[in-house]
């Protein structure tokens, strides 16, 4: 697929732009992301979201459901919105790393 | 071409931005006769196939004509279509629930010379734009799906047999001499997009082989708890396998409990499972939503393959056609195609439509498979099984 290269960091990414590989995962990765998303500014709360999907990924080799993502940061969807305006899959998960959604999405 | 801005700033994303305003309300888009007269309406009438009237309290008139479309159009058809309406309907028109479009007009003078024209357009290679029927106890367009044009899990496509087996069944959509309506609906894989678990007649694209799955790449880009819970028969387990010297987490497909539905290629890009001779079509028939008389019923699986054969299907569109016509011939008044296989019992079904009965129409999944047996000593000999 595409490979994109960032602050001297090379990244294999899909068509939508998801890493094609966890472990490929850092820093300049999130730097990279937060352009294209519409992120201005990584404040503590982007933090707490991507920490807690990286941990629950590890953990349980899937991303947590919408639901378990809000009760454990204790962001309501609404402010995960607001800190990822695409959406906790499209925004939170490609900047974690972690694979693509599937399904009938 | 050059890049035209619609006045979105890609810098500022959140800028000006409209959300959450939903479709624009229907009532903006009502000709005036329906405006008028929405909730009086006294009684309709079919005057001839595709052709209705709408009486009101009023005494206001409002004739419908129906007219089979494609689903899948450009913007050229649909300018045409626009173009009719402006002509004749005051720019009104609708969609139906089974993609056909309706154009409505207050007199018949008006109706006459809006079907004239409608009849007098034909697409360059001959068939009609704009079809009139699809009314009554005939058969109305098919619901349908992406296929080949858009999706990727498909085991058939959709636009294509479609218009193969509507071609086929041209007559009875611009005909009312069916016993009763004929739903047809078709889905290009299990996942049953649409009406085919709930129309008379359903065409179901169906696989014959286990996915593959891509080892060296699984674990990246899949989740692989989500492969393994997307299975309905328990036949994937996670595993441990070496890529290059390497250890990574992958899956194994039991072959022996796997039943192609392509679930896990849905949840997991790296077992696909799509193949050119091994996919093909299942027909299911006896299904309805309404309460007319029985109760909703679910169609139910009468041929469990049939190949891949396009661009026309034929075999696909002659088994229809054949369930159809005798269909025709044999049901009472009123009677959908379910009640009538339900009343001369199935194995009369098969018999009379000369289908092969297989063993893969017997029900094998869990506890709910054994309601589908006979317990009971009720039968008719027939003589169709050699």
């Amino acid at each position: 697929m595409a490979i994109v290269e960032f602050k001297g960091k090379t990244f294999d990414v899909d068509e939508d732009g998801f890493l094609q590989k966890f472990e490929d995962w850092c820093e300049e990765w999130v730097e990279y992301v937060k352009d294209s998303e519409g992120i201005k500014e990584l404040s503590p709360e982007h933090r707490k979201v991507i920490d807690f999907l990286q941990d629950y990924y590890k953990k349980n080799g899937i991303a947590p459901m919408v639901r378990i993502l809000s009760k454990v940061t204790g962001f309501k969807l609404k402010h995960i919105y607001e800190l990822f305006p695409s959406g906790p899959g499209k925004g939170a998960c490609k900047m974690a790393g972690l694979p693509k959604p599937t399904g009938c999405v | 071409m050059a890049f035209i801005s619609s006045g979105y700033n890609p810098s500022k994303p959140m800028e000006d931005r409209i959300t959450d305003i939903g479709p624009r309300s229907f009532e903006d888009f009502y000709p005036p006769v329906i405006k008028k007269n929405k909730g009086k309406w006294d009684y309709h009438e079919i005057l001839k196939p595709g052709v209705l009237v709408h009486v009101a309290e009023s005494g206001d008139k409002v004739f419908t004509v129906r007219c089979g479309t494609c689903r899948l159009m450009s913007v050229s058809l649909l300018r045409e279509a626009c173009e009719i309406a402006d002509k004749y309907c005051g720019g009104h028109l609708r969609f139906t629930t089974r993609n056909n479009i309706e154009f409505m007009v207050t007199d018949e003078k008006t109706m006459e010379a809006m079907i004239a024209d409608l009849e007098s357009r034909k697409h360059a290679g001959g068939s009609f734009k704009f079809p009139i029927g699809g009314t009554g106890a005939g058969i109305s367009n098919i619901i349908h799906t992406q296929g080949w044009v858009h999706c990727h899990t498909p085991a058939t496509d959709a636009s294509g047999p479609v218009k193969c087996v509507m071609d086929e069944m041209f007559e009875y959509f611009q005909s009312m001499k069916l016993p009763a309506m004929l739903r047809i609906s078709l889905a290009c894989c299990l996942n049953m997009c649409g009406a085919v678990h709930c129309s008379d007649i359903g065409i179901v694209g169906i696989h014959r082989k286990p996915p593959i799955v891509e080892t060296e790449i699984i674990d990246n880009i899949c989740e692989v708890p989500l492969a393994v819970a997307a299975c309905p028969t328990g036949a994937i387990k996670p595993t441990k396998v070496e890529v290059e010297g390497k250890k990574v987490n992958s899956v194994i497909v039991n072959p022996e409990r796997c039943m192609y539905c392509g679930n896990c290629y849905t949840m997991c890009p790296a077992m696909p499972l799509a193949s050119g001779q091994g996919d093909g079509i299942v027909l299911m028939v006896g299904g309805k939503v309404s309460n007319r008389i029985s109760m909703p019923m679910f169609s139910k699986v009468v041929v469990a393959y049939i190949p891949n054969e396009p661009p026309r299907w034929p075999t696909l569109t002659k088994t229809i056609k054949h369930i159809v016509e005798v269909y025709a011939k044999e049901a009472k008044k009123y009677e959908r195609l379910g009640e009538w296989a339900e009343r001369i019992g199935w194995e009369k079904f098969f018999e009379v439509c000369g289908l092969e009965f297989s063993h893969h129409c017997i029900d094998d999944f869990r506890d709910p498979a054994y309601y589908t047996w006979r317990q009971s000593s009720q039968f008719k000999f027939t003589s169709h099984v050699e």
